[in-house]
């Protein structure tokens, strides 16, 4: 079952729907909380939450600020051990696995990048082979050839002896990319891949990710800010309120002013975008019906 | 490497924001805070009196206060014990106030003339001045401060120059970076002229001991000038804690406000470590302690500071007495055993709080 | 770009690094730091030289190299066997030890101020070491006491400032903190003794390669020959460290296994080096920032560090030799005179 078939947000708000939905996708969550702090402030931001990440598409996921995207995120690329539940990868607990395997599996870029000083572009992306090799297998032929396609997929081949102090914020992302792409995963996590970047950048990261997903069939899942955007290039939403799933689903299905009045508060209108056809935003203003209750 | 990346542990403001509500709401009236923190003053004091690594023991002592006692007893209290209390009083008077004002024109909590090099630059200066052959003791005094006086515009500088505003804990680097180049030139003049090792040696290590009352005289025009200028500050800097474009806006002058700033605090600070020596931590943990009780408006700090100030100094230098005699300890490592916790306090506080 | 890029050739190496296959084994080596330690090598070599020449007798070079190895006049063979050789030595474990520990101390923390000297860990280990020099009722050799002091500063600052992971200034100033407890420590343990022990050991808290002993040497060497292989085969880890966490564990590395064991091999290293030449923790400052600019910001330069900090530890001791004769200056003030005025240069430089 893929995600063209779950149209309706509100047909799937089972637990054990979800499941069965999910069963065929390479990650999952299933039944996952996640949460931080020792016991009195402890806080639980993801509370029992199942879903699955459509393989081959990218997956958008969108709420207001706290909701828990980053966390979920975190949760799914094994940075944080669940409380309870577990993320599943290929059907197999994802703590089951060792570092270096799930990190062949799925790549991860983290929000908060940090460039080094002396570091080039190609050294970055070289890094992107380390799950593969060891301290005394560190460099092959095939390590070479990954790399050289990895650049030329995020087309950055021409900027591979620059520092990554001394390019623009897009280049330097799509660099990152590139080390992503070169760990040859077929799962790509992004956390908001364009929060600091404008508007060119923007859509310059986005149709590579678009391009990624729809034309090497990798599996994206991305956390974005910014709803326009993820109605605009993502295949499938999934959209977080204080730790719960409200809705998922294809962005032309899924987002309706009521979703946009209970995630932001805000009222809004929709129009299917022209060219592409997918909502757009129109009309928005604030509401002062917002749910109430937020995680962190 | 790079500069500062704060991870999401560090920020949590809301945390924040309910101990600093907490801590406002538990703020104390100076009239409330002082009479107990002149009592404590005054009992140091005392104690100051009573306790020393001598013959003459607390019951003695008492005597002596109360007129009798036999000729000894008079001479170690009133000969050696008064004199050297009265020092204290002064220098932690001195260096409290010192810190508490060096505090408010750099905007930032750790900003400590001991820590910052200025008493470094005081005994430094002292340090190459027995070298080149002075003996006056008057002469030691204005030698202090016109180190001080540099150390405290060495490091001010770096405040504009760096990003200290913004990060107080750089100011403390730099500071650190300053007073180890100068306690490290200091040993070298210590290293080059053994004759003069044994009287550069008080200059590096800090203590009451032996310290004549000639000093503090000597000293005196100098404190006079530093209170009259303080008074003169306190309602300009107190306006300067808002920001400097706020206080020229409310007519102050905060350039010329901050200079005469920085000069009584190398008067203060200079004037004492030519009296005790370096002796670091009273800066930072006397007025942290007063802001904690009753406010950051640097006018009830620095009255609160000159009790406190007393209590710490006096205290450190009643236990420095009384731990191995008949020898005596630094006065520095007592000061830095109360006031390291102090620092470490202040910088694990979630979010550094700015003056 | 007019260099060739690195991709065309399939069999060729990436610009600015050395290939070396052979079957399943391969290494690729950045050339940069592989330079730098080089030129180290050979400037560490001729500053060796340089320390066994000059003293109170001046020899010639060739005089010097000859004695060193047991031909010449008695008296040259003595003063250079005997006094300038295990001296030489002594710099040149310490200053290596210092450096490496520094690069990895730097690397752990991403901030490049966060030597162990700053953050306390040398005054720790001095005050631990002093206290088995003076007798405090404790007899273990100085070293283990030097190790036990260092942890105990370590588990202090990095404890007291929320974690290993803290990038940023906040944990160097708990360090501070921490130096200045340990410092006030020394001193109050050098004021109980007698003022001639104390006088004795003034010059060993300052720094200085005059007290060393031959046990604390050995367990340094010792603390050497197993922390710099452990190093370098910490270094591809230690590269991913640079970047954030997140990214150094999606790219499948233990991170929390290389940040621990990075950490134990730094305080190790500090520890055994207070050991022989008390607290020179300058040399942690400006080794690897000597490496670094070397090799080009290239990678995390360890072996170039050790070098580098090996190099500046002789020269500074032949400074503090030879500048003031007959009298001598600590290492530890040389040093304290040279680098910290860098330190200041670095914080007054580098933006926020």
């Amino acid at each position: 079952m893929s995600a063209e078939t779950m149209l309706d947000p509100r047909a799937m708000n089972s637990p054990a729907d979800r499941h069965a939905a999910a069963t065929t996708d390479t990650l999952r969550a299933n039944e996952l909380s996640l949460g931080y702090g020792a016991r009195q402030r402890h806080v639980t931001v993801i509370d029992s939450l199942t879903l699955g990440l459509p393989d081959g598409k990218v997956t958008a996921i969108v709420g207001p600020n706290g909701c828990g995207k980053s966390t979920l995120l975190a949760g799914l690329a094994r940075l944080q051990l669940p409380e309870s539940g577990a993320v599943l990868l290929e059907g197999k607990d994802i703590h089951a696995y060792k570092r270096r395997e799930v990190a062949q599996r799925i790549a991860l870029l983290p929000q908060e990048t940090h460039s080094p000083e002396g570091v080039t572009v190609h050294e970055l992306v070289r890094f992107g082979r380390q799950p593969y090799q060891g301290a005394l297998s560190q460099w092959s032929e095939e390590d070479q050839r990954l790399v050289a396609e990895a650049m030329a997929a995020a087309d950055i081949e021409s900027l591979a002896d620059r520092e990554l102090a001394s390019m623009s914020g897009g280049q330097r992302q799509r660099a990152w990319i590139a080390m992503a792409l070169a760990q040859q995963t077929p799962l790509l996590l992004l956390d908001e891949p364009t929060s600091a970047l404008d508007l060119g950048h923007q859509i310059e990261v986005f149709e590579l990710i678009q391009r990624l997903a729809h034309e090497e069939g990798k599996t994206i899942v991305m956390v974005v800010h910014d709803l326009a955007s993820a109605c605009r290039y993502a295949d499938h939403i999934v959209a977080m309120h204080a730790g719960h799933v409200i809705a998922e689903g294809a962005p032309a299905e899924v987002v309706t002013p009521e979703l946009v009045r209970k995630l932001y508060g805000v009222e809004c209108r929709l129009i299917p975008d022209p060219d592409t056809g997918t909502p757009l935003l129109i009309g928005v203003r604030r509401t002062s019906e917002r749910l109430s209750g937020s995680a962190t | 490497m790079q500069a500062e990346e704060t991870s999401p542990q560090v920020r949590r403001p809301r945390a924040h924001a309910a101990r600093m509500t907490h801590k406002v709401s538990g703020r104390l009236a100076l009239r409330q805070v002082m009479p107990l923190a002149c009592l404590s003053a005054l009992l140091t004091c005392l104690a100051s009196l009573l306790w020393g690594a001598g013959d003459v023991g607390p019951w003695q002592a008492l005597q002596v206060l109360a007129g009798q006692g036999s000729d000894q007893a008079r001479f170690v209290v009133l000969e050696l014990r008064a004199p050297r209390t009265l020092i204290g009083m002064v220098v932690g008077m001195m260096l409290a106030c010192g810190g508490a004002l060096m505090q408010v024109v750099a905007r930032n909590p750790l900003a400590e003339p001991g820590l910052l090099g200025v008493s470094a630059g005081a005994s430094f200066a002292v340090a190459v001045a027995l070298l080149l052959g002075m003996e006056a003791t008057g002469m030691h005094v204005m030698v202090a401060q016109s180190g001080a006086l540099l150390g405290c515009l060495f490091v001010m500088s770096t405040v504009r120059m760096s990003g200290a505003r913004q990060d107080p804990v750089r100011l403390v680097l730099a500071g650190a970076a300053l007073s180890s180049l100068l306690v490290a030139l200091t040993s070298l003049a210590l290293l080059i002229d053994q004759r003069a090792a044994d009287e550069i040696r008080f200059w590096v290590i800090g203590s009451l001991a032996g310290r004549s009352l000639e000093a503090l005289y000597s000293s005196l025009p100098s404190i006079l000038l530093a209170v009259l200028l303080t008074l003169w500050l306190a309602r300009p800097l107190s306006a300067m804690v808002l920001g400097e474009q706020v206080a020229s806006g409310l007519g102050h002058h905060p350039k010329r406000v901050r200079k005469v700033a920085i000069l009584v605090v190398a008067l203060l600070v200079g004037a004492a470590t030519a009296l005790a020596g370096p002796v670091a931590f009273v800066g930072l943990a006397v007025p942290y302690v007063a802001r904690a009780l009753c406010g950051a408006d640097v006018r009830r700090t620095l009255w609160l500071c000159l009790p406190l100030g007393v209590t710490m100094l006096l205290s450190a230098d009643v236990v420095s007495r009384l731990v191995v005699p008949p020898s005596e300890l630094p006065l520095g490592v007592l000061t830095t055993l109360m006031g390291a916790p102090v620092l470490i306090a202040v910088v694990r506080a979630r979010r550094l709080p700015t003056l | 770009m007019s260099r060739p890029s690195p991709l065309d050739p399939l069999r060729s190496a990436p610009t600015g690094t050395l290939w070396w296959r052979h079957g399943k084994l391969s290494l690729l080596l950045l050339r940069a730091p592989l330079l730098a330690a080089g030129i180290l090598l050979l400037a560490l070599l001729m500053a060796s030289v340089a320390s066994l020449m000059l003293g109170s007798a001046g020899l010639g070079p060739w005089d010097a190299f000859k004695a060193a190895f047991g031909h010449g006049e008695f008296a040259t063979v003595f003063v250079v066997q005997e006094l300038r050789l295990p001296r030489l030595l002594a710099g040149i474990a310490t200053g290596a030890a210092f450096s490496l520990a520094g690069c990895l101390m730097q690397t752990l923390a991403g901030n490049r101020l966060a030597t162990p000297g700053i953050i306390g860990i040398d005054n720790g280990a001095t005050a631990f070491a002093v206290a088995s020099v003076v007798g405090m009722g404790i007899s273990l050799a100085p070293p283990v006491m030097a190790l036990s002091g260092a942890v105990i500063a370590t588990a202090l600052a990095f404890g007291l400032s929320g974690g290993i992971g803290t990038r940023g200034y906040r944990f160097l100033v708990a360090g501070i903190g921490v130096g200045a407890l340990f410092g006030a420590g020394t001193q109050l343990m050098l004021a109980r003794v007698s003022i001639d022990a104390a006088n004795s050991a003034y010059p060993w808290t300052v720094g200085s390669l005059n007290a060393r002993d031959a046990d604390s040497l050995t367990w340094l060497g010792l603390a050497l020959l197993i922390g710099v292989p452990i190093a370098l085969w910490l270094g591809r880890g230690l590269n991913t460290l640079r970047f954030t966490d997140r990214v150094a564990t999606g790219l499948g590395q233990p991170v929390s296994r290389v940040r621990l064991i990075t950490l134990w091999l730094s305080v190790v290293l500090t520890a055994a080096a207070v050991a022989v030449a008390g607290p020179v923790g300058m040399v942690a400052l400006v080794g690897p920032e000597i490496a670094r600019y070397l090799s080009r910001h290239k990678g995390v330069p360890l072996l170039a560090s050790a070098l580098a900090g090996a190099l500046v530890m002789v020269l500074a001791d032949l400074a503090g030799r030879t500048l003031l004769s007959p009298q001598e200056i600590p290492v530890g003030i040389v040093m304290a005179v040279v680098g910290s005025p860098y330190l200041l240069w670095i914080l007054l430089r580098s933006p926020r």
